[in-house]
């Protein structure tokens, strides 16, 4: 469904991505693991065409990504909840989940039907829903983020880091809660450093290290593979 | 009584040209942070394609006004697809020198059109009105009551409809917006369209009871500079409560001081308000 081959990147004279080649079929959930800095989130942002200079080939159902406009590719079902969340702090929380389906926004009765889902999916939403977004908590607005996220109807859903800065609940809640839209269809490619968590409810996963894939599996490869407990699970 | 009448009067006058000058000044400063030093200029050509409108082709005051304020604009959406879009990667300077590269080109521009001369712009409402047994001249009232339409209309349109919603989305979390599909370029160009719009009206409301010639946007852009900083820069309700508080302030220093240092009283205030809240009367961003 998403395909990369020799993804480049640069920022400046600084290359941030080499070579990068990962794909992701329909309907899995696959993991990106790396340290901070390894360049999970540049990958993100260039597969939402946030990025410039760019080299390679992003091709996402036989349509080629790169030089697309950002509106085009989340028009094309190619949704991105960002980390840091880049809610619209001083608007309603529904505003902002209404600006989700900004490129469904003819389609009035399915927007209503997507806000109905998102909001039984996060029932504090609905209690919240005219509170400006950046009053709720971390993990509230982590909620507005993804909620915000799947109005756009993703057919592919990239998630930046949703645990960081959770606590401990939380962050259990949130993977449940991904592990639920990966099973209603929605392919998702998920960024983390919480790389337990992660390789539990994903099919396969790729290691990032300094900008390259420096190794990629199956959960249960990557679940028992000694470097990987070393590097990111401790112990 | 009749005194302080005339007074507030004038007060609320001034306020309403300046906060719709401001009030553009803020939503582009929001959108592209560029503070766009040709924004006064717009002011002046709206007053001069409104004049020309009436004068030459005899045209309706309002007709001729809603003429100036689609010319101009269009004219703020070119200066943002020609000059400011170019230069979004460029460093932030540039975008200064080439606002007022803008502001220098329109001014000669419409120097060698239309000359230097002072010019008076008619009015079909040069009476006088009374409320209360207290009189206003009609245009002062026109003025208020237009800009108040004005903001409520923009208001609405950027509380209550996507399109508007796209405008503070984009000005409070550039890459969000992008990120839920909205597109950066086309917001933009609205927001210029609706910037330069609104410094035409305001010059098309204001020019009866003042003059018109190439230099007249000067000072009105200096105070709604200061106004936007007074206010917040970027913030909307800061762009109109700054513009009454200016508008105020001229109006009865004017009186009690004295004329001649009216237009000081603005910068004035602006070294006294950021004295004690440097961060501006209100906090920062598009609400
Ligand atoms: N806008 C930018 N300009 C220049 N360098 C950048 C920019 N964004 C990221 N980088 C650099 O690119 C590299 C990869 O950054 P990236 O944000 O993709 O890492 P990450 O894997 O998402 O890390 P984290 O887990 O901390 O979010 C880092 O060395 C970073 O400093
Ligand atoms: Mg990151």
């Amino acid at each position: 469904m998403l395909q990369l081959k020799n993804v480049n990147l640069n920022y400046g004279s600084f290359r941030a991505l080499h070579d990068i080649n990962i794909h992701a079929d329909e309907g899995e959930l696959v993991v990106l693991l790396g340290a901070n800095g390894a360049g999970k989130s540049s990958i993100f942002l260039t597969i939402s065409g946030l990025n410039k200079s760019v080299s390679g080939s992003i091709k996402f159902r036989g349509q080629e990504l790169l030089g697309m406009k950002p509106s085009q590719i989340v028009e094309a079902g190619i949704v991105h909840c960002p980390e840091g969340r880049k809610l619209f702090p001083g608007m309603s929380v529904l505003k902002n989940l209404i600006l989700g389906a900004y490129v469904h926004r003819k389609d009035k009765a399915g927007v209503q039907r997507s806000l109905e889902e998102v909001l039984d999916m996060f029932p504090i939403l609905r209690e919240k829903k005219d509170q400006p977004a950046g009053s709720l908590s971390g993990g509230q607005q982590q909620m507005v983020a993804i909620g915000r996220a799947l109005m756009g109807r993703p057919k592919l859903l990239m998630l930046d880091e949703p645990s960081l800065g959770l606590a401990p609940l939380v962050v259990k809640q949130m993977f449940e809660v991904i592990q639920r839209i990966n099973q209603s269809g929605t392919t998702v490619l998920l960024a983390e450093q919480n790389a337990y968590a992660a390789l539990k409810i994903a099919n396969r996963a790729y290691v990032i290290e300094s900008g390259r894939i420096v190794m990629e599996g199956d959960r249960d490869t990557l679940l028992g593979d000694e470097r990987i407990r070393k590097a990111y699970i401790g112990g | 009584m009749e005194l302080f009448f005339q007074l507030v009067l004038n007060g609320l006058t001034l306020g309403s040209v300046y906060g719709l000058v401001a009030l553009g000044l803020t939503l582009v400063y929001g959108i592209l942070h560029v503070p766009n030093f040709s924004h006064g200029a717009l002011y002046m050509v709206g007053a001069y394609v409104a004049f020309i409108l009436m004068s030459n082709y005899g045209v309706n005051y309002w007709v001729a006004i809603a003429g100036a304020a689609v010319v101009v604009g269009v004219l703020a959406m070119l200066s943002e697809r020609l000059v400011f879009h170019p230069l979004r990667d460029a460093p932030p300077i540039h975008d200064k020198i080439a606002a007022i590269g803008i502001l220098l080109f329109l001014e000669a521009g419409v120097m060698a059109i239309w000359g230097a001369d002072f010019r008076r712009m008619p009015t079909p409402y040069s009476g006088i009105v009374d409320i209360f047994g207290l009189t206003a001249p009609a245009q002062r009232l026109l003025i208020i009551a237009g800009a108040f339409v004005l903001v409520v209309a923009l208001h609405l349109f950027l509380k209550k409809t996507i399109l508007g919603s796209t405008i503070i989305a984009m000005a409070q979390n550039r890459e969000g917006a992008a990120l839920v599909g909205i597109n950066a370029t086309k917001v933009s160009l609205l927001t210029f369209f609706i910037s330069g719009a609104l410094a035409a009206v305001a010059a098309g409301l204001f020019a009866p009871i003042n003059l018109v010639y190439p230099a007249m946007g000067h000072l009105v852009i200096m105070k709604a500079f200061v106004i936007i900083v007074l206010g917040g820069m970027g913030s909307i309700p800061g762009a109109i409560i700054g513009g009454l508080i200016i508008g105020f302030a001229e109006s009865f220093a004017g009186f009690y001081i004295s004329t001649h240092y009216k237009d000081l009283v603005a910068f004035l205030l602006l070294v006294v308000i950021l004295s004690v809240r440097p961060e501006g009367l209100f906090t920062k961003g598009v609400r």
